[in-house]
């Protein structure tokens, strides 16, 4: 026994300590899912609501599929907006000079670091004067303008990290500013836009405060919004085999896709930049 | 001798276009941050001197909201929450942070087990967290299906189970927001880790150094930066943020478990006294202001905000 290895064991042993409640929750969650729990059974009994609306604590649930329709699509729209909002705005913050850009860029980033959720009493209230209530813009809107700073900031990290010269190179090649952007810079930074782009979906994909807080018609819940509302109905979890069937429906497409986007999360240190 | 006027009148001018032309970016993103940040914050400012509730009729009440914080009974035990949830959740998920990050970047650097602890400790903070939270409930569940009453009625045959949420509500709560935060930490600080060239830790090796001073003199000191950075955004995200407080407790039993923005939003939602809801996140915007501010100070602003080389 050298004492590389004892070191390496004790490495692990508390390693293995901490991790223990993940792998217990993963083990539980598949177990729960699968297992008849009356008679500890195999069955996937739990996984009836893929065919047909299913009863929790004594209430039928609407379908499923339209709200995973939902979820794609409310998903797919936070994507493409915070795209094109945020790489705009990062470009300029990066790369342009205009009036009132330390001040704008010193506001951005107490943006980022101040809690937008504390404002969301207001927000609702400004959201009933605009109509916005219970639409799906309302939602986008609210969740968008919490998550923009901190988008653009990752954004302008990777703006700022393109060298000078390329765009130079391009403008005395007869470039114009703008097609030096769209021609040189953007394919860039496209590592960048990916991953803003994987940001965005997991953030409206977990998103379930909004919803519960601004729809009010169960047709148009998310799935995160459908089982925070099973989740919170009651004080104890009724029906754990229903619950976890219905999160695991919900996770694994997202395991699988954080899996192979994984790679952007390495590429953005600190807001993409050196510093911040 | 003076300058002749000829030449002084071709110094170069930039065009408006050219000067227009910055603001059409920033245009979709101003106008959001405008509508849904700026005017919410002075909305709640205004709607903090109003005792605006259910009724949604708007009389100003001046500094009324303000003295009801500072007599409501429920004060002192929702700040002593606040400050207990923010202070321990912080320093244990730092610790957390810190542990693994060595402990998988410098102790098993390269080896495939560093890896699955990784992507282990990442889970909780990638999946949802309604999903996340069903397995606390389940955990600490206070029939005998909860997982640690199974457990312990498997030693007490004959015991009850026993009712965690009401017991030690705080204490699930801060366990399980931990170990879905060290992960933000962790990969920061691993990145930073990675980053220290490897001849460092053998020329460390070649003077005789024991692992406790690699730690101390390399490593920490290198993860200064991100530890100050990981120490102010948590720090402020466990003072405003409620979302999971309120999938796993809602705040109870009782006001076990309610910190103050937490608070701000049952009285704003729950009760609809809206007005006193403003002004309890105005308290709570104030808290992480101060923190902000104190970040700000820290951060050398202008060293990062080159100015743009092409005249135009």
């Amino acid at each position: 026994m050298s004492t590389t290895t004892v070191k390496k064991l004790l490495v692990h042993t508390y390693l293995l300590l901490f991790t223990m409640p993940i792998v217990g929750m993963i083990i539980w969650y598949f177990l729960s899912a699968t297992f008849n729990s009356t008679t500890g059974q195999f069955s996937l009994e739990n996984f009836n609501f893929v065919k047909e609306p299913v009863e929790y604590a004594g209430v039928n649930l609407p379908a499923i599929w339209p709200i995973v329709l939902n979820t794609l699509v409310y998903s797919f729209l936070i994507v493409v907006i915070e795209i094109f909002i945020a790489v705009p705005a990062a470009y300029a913050f990066s790369r342009l000079d205009f009036k009132g850009k330390l001040g704008a860029m010193k506001f951005l980033f107490l943006m980022r670091s101040f809690p937008g959720i504390t404002l969301i009493i207001a927000t609702f209230f400004i959201l009933v004067q605009m109509n916005l209530v219970n639409t799906y813009l309302g939602v986008i809107l609210v969740a968008i303008s919490g998550s923009l700073p901190g988008r653009v900031y990752i954004m302008k990290g990777f703006f700022d990290e393109v060298p000078w010269d390329l765009e130079w190179a391009a403008m005395v090649d007869g470039c114009t500013r703008f097609r030096a952007l769209m021609k040189v810079l953007v394919p860039y930074v496209l590592p960048g836009i990916g991953a803003i782009a994987v940001f965005a979906f997991l953030g409206a994909y977990g998103e379930w405060f909004l919803f519960k807080l601004f729809i009010f018609d169960d047709n148009m819940l998310t799935l995160a919004g459908y089982l925070s509302r099973l989740v919170t109905k009651e004080n104890v979890i009724m029906n754990y085999g229903l619950i976890t069937a219905i999160g695991l429906f919900y996770t694994i497409p997202l395991v699988v896709f954080y899996i192979f986007t994984q790679k952007v999360f390495l590429k953005v240190n600190l807001g993409g930049a050196k510093q911040v | 001798m003076e300058i002749p006027v000829a030449l002084a009148k071709t110094a170069y001018k930039k065009p408006f276009t050219k000067k227009v032309y910055p603001y059409l970016f920033i245009m979709p993103f101003a106008l959001l941050v405008l509508v849904f940040f700026i005017l919410p914050a002075i909305a709640t400012i205004i709607m903090s001197f109003t005792d605006l509730n259910a009724s949604m009729k708007i009389n100003f009440v001046g500094l009324d909201n303000f003295k009801r914080i500072f007599s409501d009974y429920s004060m002192p035990q929702i700040l002593w929450n606040t400050f207990i949830f923010a202070v321990i959740t912080l320093v244990f998920s730092l610790f957390f942070g810190l542990f693994i990050s060595i402990a998988t970047q410098y102790f098993l650097k390269g080896k495939f087990t560093a890896v699955i602890y990784r992507v282990l400790w990442l889970i909780p903070s990638i999946i949802p967290a309604v999903v996340y939270v069903t397995f606390w409930k389940y955990l600490f569940d206070p029939t005998d299906e909860g997982f640690i009453n199974k457990v312990l009625l498997l030693f007490q045959p004959d015991g009850d189970p026993i009712s965690w949420f009401t017991k030690i509500a705080m204490a699930v709560v801060i366990i399980a927001t931990i170990v879905s935060t060290t992960s933000g930490g962790m990969i920061l600080l691993s990145a930073a880790i990675s980053s220290i060239p490897e001849d460092l830790y053998k020329a460390a090796k070649v003077d005789g150094a024991s692992e406790k001073s690699v730690i101390t003199k390399i490593i920490l000191p290198s993860l200064k930066w991100p530890l100050m950075y990981i120490t102010i955004s948590d720090l402020i995200g466990f003072v405003s943020s409620y979302f999971f407080i309120l999938l796993l407790t809602n705040g109870g039993p009782m006001r076990d478990t309610t910190t103050l923005s937490l608070y701000a939003y049952q009285q704003a939602f729950n009760l609809k006294y809206y007005g006193y809801g403003a002004a309890l996140s105005l308290v709570v915007v104030l808290i992480s202001l101060i923190l902000t501010l104190w970040l700000l100070r820290l951060f050398d602003f202008d060293e990062m905000i080159k100015p743009s080389r092409i005249e135009d």
